[in-house]
């Protein structure tokens, strides 16, 4: 079939070429010793100048990983890992700790230069804000200014930079690295820590229980909506080091936040590990918006190469009324192993589940969400849009479940697959479990390849072939582009295209 | 997925694993078979599968087969009548089958324990997998039962009925059927009894050339019994089988489906009803592999919960690479009437071709209270609306059958059990 030869070689052609966040930055690293072991976890811990209820919270988890086996379940294949042969610390060497951007080496800033994270713009935005006093006294209309990102950038083991955090702290809001809400917030963070995620909790939420280095924390007080949106960026760059981040995001009474998060990495042909916790708690009527554009490095057209994102995700509606709602975009990294659950525990709650999965060359994809409802009247509702392409497989993987006590639970399922080529796979594993008769379940999935039709109409208006499908695939995707904010939508949209260019067959 | 290894033998294993011992010289097979059943009871031998094996995820059957009954040579059953009237029957009586069966017009009945002694049937006889425990089960205990061999472009008139009946202790069965190219047959295999026997029957068809099959399955063993049944089927070149599975009674039942198309232009058509009360376990596990291109397939399937009943259906569909142009949809409904009541689904898609059109769509919810107020706003009392609404619901399916008189004989056991379960 010449056609699928074609398609081969295209998809070659861009899985080497077009993963543009490949580059390697040459940075000095202060890294422990490899592999794993309570003295390496002692070495974090005293790196990180924790208190010593953190150290023996991942003393308890390292004992208890021990004693784990990794799961095998998900439809997905790859060589054992060696936990001995990964770094678990890895830091910039030159920034202990910046208090300002200034302090911050430039080699790093230039790497988010390159990945287009303007970190330097904004602190200069907000350092001019700094300086005038009287703005820095009452929260001026300025705060609640929308379009503004304020970012906390991670750079493999250690968060380097947070903007705007001045004015954020205005508003009530705390947003920093999570090694600081340790030191500056310990009762917040004993507090919730945990909370969601037990220690207990799966094989690789338990190592990074253990070794965790660092993340972003966020607070949002009690009737606060927070001003800006904030996110993350995520980017390993140290060989053979392993990526452990915890995300913990807390929304007090009535609080709303909407978080993104960003990742990149080099390309290189060794396999590389990132195993991220991310906690959400919302109490009553709070909302917390959690977005995810996930673009590791997904290996060579040889499925050579490339992350392993095994992650666990869970937010918890805690109080009534409460929601949370996940959206991602996955297009990176070799294996995904994700599923972003909510809680749904207060009465009233709901949880949402926006999904797009986007796999070309050798990727493995399992991914989709457990939808738990404990209490009475909750909805959720998930959308899943998978799209395979080249050699790749592409699983969503699903739980719905109502438990007794949970009357009027209500869900509503929708999972579909696109499959472009004839070497790829798509497969749809949903579970739904009732255990009360006032549940009202709705589940469908579809898969298919683009129609004719469709790509026919769109041809004949003089668009080209490639071009027609990514507007096709586009429209496919249109229900969880939107639920994205906008600054996340365009460049989702854009990644969507890239991670199926040359695809065509 | 491998059965993993247990440290400690439950009760049940060790009971099974103790009856091989004890019967081994009453089974019948020749060296080949008795090889079979050696790797079989090996199998159990590492454990009986738990939640842990994905297939049996929402069937622990490790835990849920607490208590193996001895078998029970002086146990008696008697054949009952067929639910079509006329139909040939060929009854096995806990567990062994009638050499003197009558003769029917272009179909071959051989015991299956004249199959096991000269070894032909050996090959049928491998699990189909680590996780087929009842493929496993079967295959060390099973005695008796039919093959059944309907030659070329025979068309019977009146439907073949296999029956399983059982009176207690344990029952190994296993029906063979072989329908030619271009045959015409409606097959019923009846499944009941009336002790707390523990009930194992492996089916296997095989469809021929332009082969047309509706196969019924009709199982109201007593809330005693412990039923584990399979049905496997090859479905070759344009044939076509319609299965159809009704599901009403048992303690602790597992019906799985495994069906593979071979043959371009087969189609394929599940209908099944589930009906759960009391404390029953109900477990239908569907797994069809499109392993050719243009094949079609279609799965109903509605289940009403009550009582304290647990219901779980699995439905895989897989779509082989080659397998393009595949249709397959599968839809399951679920009406759950308690809050004791529960009810699992898993429908997958596994795909790998890119020219297919598959779907699946899955319902749990209670009976639609606008419909409810509809017929009560028209003086129909609450409890004679919801029975109506709920026999509505599943009869559709029945109604789906072609054959008039299957369809009457499968509403008569409908209402049957909407009398004993209110």
């Amino acid at each position: 079939m010449p056609a699928v030869q074609d398609t081969i070689d295209r998809v070659r052609k861009i899985d080497v070429d077009q993963y543009k966040y490949g580059f390697q930055t040459e940075i000095a690293v202060d890294k422990a010793p490899k592999g794993l072991s309570e003295d390496i976890i002692r070495f974090i811990s005293a790196k990180k100048d924790e208190p010593s209820w953190m150290l023996e919270w991942r003393l308890e988890a390292y004992r208890r990983w021990l004693t784990l086996e990794e799961p095998t379940w998900a439809r997905v294949h790859y060589p054992k890992i060696d936990f001995q042969d990964i770094y678990y610390y890895a830091a910039p060497k030159s920034t202990p700790g910046p208090s300002s951007l200034s302090d911050v080496d430039p080699e790093l800033l230039k790497v988010y230069e390159k990945l287009g994270i303007p970190l330097r713009e904004q602190e200069i935005l907000a350092g001019v804000q700094k300086t005038d006093a009287s703005e820095l006294e009452e929260p001026s209309d300025n705060v609640y200014k929308s379009g503004r990102v304020a970012v906390d950038a991670v750079f493999d083991s250690v968060s380097v930079v947070t903007t705007f955090k001045k004015e954020l702290a205005q508003a009530g809001v705390i947003f920093c690295s999570i090694s600081e809400a340790i030191r500056e917030h310990p009762e917040l963070v004993q507090k919730y820590l945990g909370s969601v995620v037990p220690t207990s909790d799966n094989f690789y939420a338990t190592l990074n229980s253990a070794v965790f280095t660092d993340g972003s924390f966020v607070f949002v007080p009690k009737g606060v909506r927070c001003p800006m949106e904030l996110s993350t960026y995520f980017r390993m760059n140290e060989k053979n080091t392993g990526q452990f981040e915890r995300t913990l995001i807390i929304a007090e009474e009535g609080a709303y936040v909407s978080y993104l998060e960003g990742c990149t990495a080099p390309q290189r042909d060794e396999n590389q590990l990132h195993a991220a916790v991310v906690e959400l708690v919302a109490l009553d009527d709070a909302e917390i918006k959690y977005s995810t554009v996930q673009n590791w490095y997904p290996g060579d057209a040889e499925g050579k190469g490339g992350i392993y994102n095994f992650v666990t995700k869970r937010g918890d509606c805690r109080g009534d009324r409460s929601k949370i709602s996940w959206t991602q975009v996955e297009t990176g990294s070799a294996i995904t192993w994700k599923y972003p659950s909510c809680i749904l525990r207060g009465d009233d709650s709901s949880g949402e589940f926006y999904s797009i999965a986007v796999s070309n060359g050798y990727q493995q994809v399992d991914s989709g969400t457990k939808m738990i409802h404990l209490g009475k009247n909750t909805s959720s509702r998930i959308i899943s849009k998978g799209i395979a392409a080249g050699f790749s497989q592409n699983t969503y993987r699903g739980q719905v479940s109502a438990h007794r006590k949970a009357t009027n639970a209500r869900n509503f399922t929708n999972c579909d697959s696109l499959l472009i080529g004839d070497q790829c796979g798509a497969h749809t594993v949903p579970y739904m479990e009732a255990k009360n008769s006032t549940a009202q379940f709705e589940h469908e999935a579809t898969t298919s390849k683009i129609s004719e039709d469709q790509k026919f109409y769109v041809m004949q208006r003089g668009i080209p072939e490639e071009e027609a499908i990514a507007l096709i695939v586009n429209g496919f995707v249109k229900d969880v582009i939107q639920q994205l904010p906008m600054e996340f939508a365009v460049e989702a949209q854009k990644l969507i295209g890239i991670s199926l260019e040359g695809s065509v067959g | 997925m491998n059965m993993h290894t247990q440290p400690q033998r439950t009760p049940a294993e060790t009971a099974l694993i103790d009856a091989f011992g004890d019967r081994l010289s009453l089974l019948p097979g020749d060296g080949a078979v008795m090889l079979k059943r050696d790797d079989a009871i090996e199998a159990i031998k590492h454990g009986l599968p738990t939640r842990r094996v994905e297939s049996w995820h929402y069937t622990d059957l490790r835990r849920l087969l607490s208590v193996v009954p001895d078998f029970d040579p002086a146990a008696m059953a008697k054949a009952i009548a067929p639910i079509v009237e006329g139909s040939a029957v060929l009854p096995v009586l806990n567990g062994k089958s009638d050499a003197k069966v009558p003769a029917i017009e272009g179909v071959a009945v051989q015991c299956l324990s004249e199959k096991l002694i000269d070894g032909s049937i050996a090959p049928g006889l491998d699990p189909y997998g680590s996780d087929d425990a009842i493929g496993a089960l079967n295959t060390a205990f099973v005695a008796d039962g039919y093959f059944v061999d309907i030659a070329d472009g025979a068309e019977l008139e009146k439907p073949i009925e296999l029956q399983n009946v059982q009176a207690g202790g344990q029952t190994h069965v296993r029906l063979a059927v072989r329908v030619g190219a271009g045959a015409k047959a409606v097959i019923v295999e009846r499944q009941a009894g009336d002790g707390a026997a523990l009930v194992s029957s492996v089916s296997q068809l095989v469809l021929g050339e332009g082969a047309e099959v509706t196969w019924l399955i009709v199982q109201e063993q007593p809330d005693t019994a412990t039923h584990l049944a399979q049905f496997k089927a090859h479905i070759g070149k344009n044939a076509k089988l319609t299965l159809f599975v009704m599901n009403a009674g048992g303690k602790l039942v597992r019906q799985e489906v495994m069906v593979k198309t071979t043959g371009e232009g087969a189609d394929f058509k599940l209908r099944g009803i589930n009906l759960l009360a009391g404390d029953t376990h109900s477990d239908v596990t569907m797994v069809l592999d499109h392993a050719v291109p243009h094949t079609t397939s279609t799965e109903v399937i509605r289940n009403v919960v009550t009582g304290k009943a647990r219901g779980v259906f699995q439905g895989r569909i897989n779509v082989h690479q080659y397998a393009q142009k595949t249709n397959a949809k599968m839809a399951c409904n679920t009406l759950l009437l308690s809050d004791d009541g529960e009810f699992s689904t898993k429908p997958e898609l596994e795909i790998f071709a890119d020219d297919v059109v598959c779907g699946h769509g899955a319902t749990v919810t209670e009976i639609d209270h606008d419909h409810l107020f509809y017929l009560m706003a028209r003086g129909v009392d609450e409890k004679s609306a919801r029975g109506l609404l709920v026999k509505a619901f599943v009869a559709e399916v029945i109604e789906e059958l072609d054959d008039e008189t299957i369809v009457e004989a499968l509403e008569a056991r409908l209402d049957e059990w909407f009398v004993t379960h209110g």
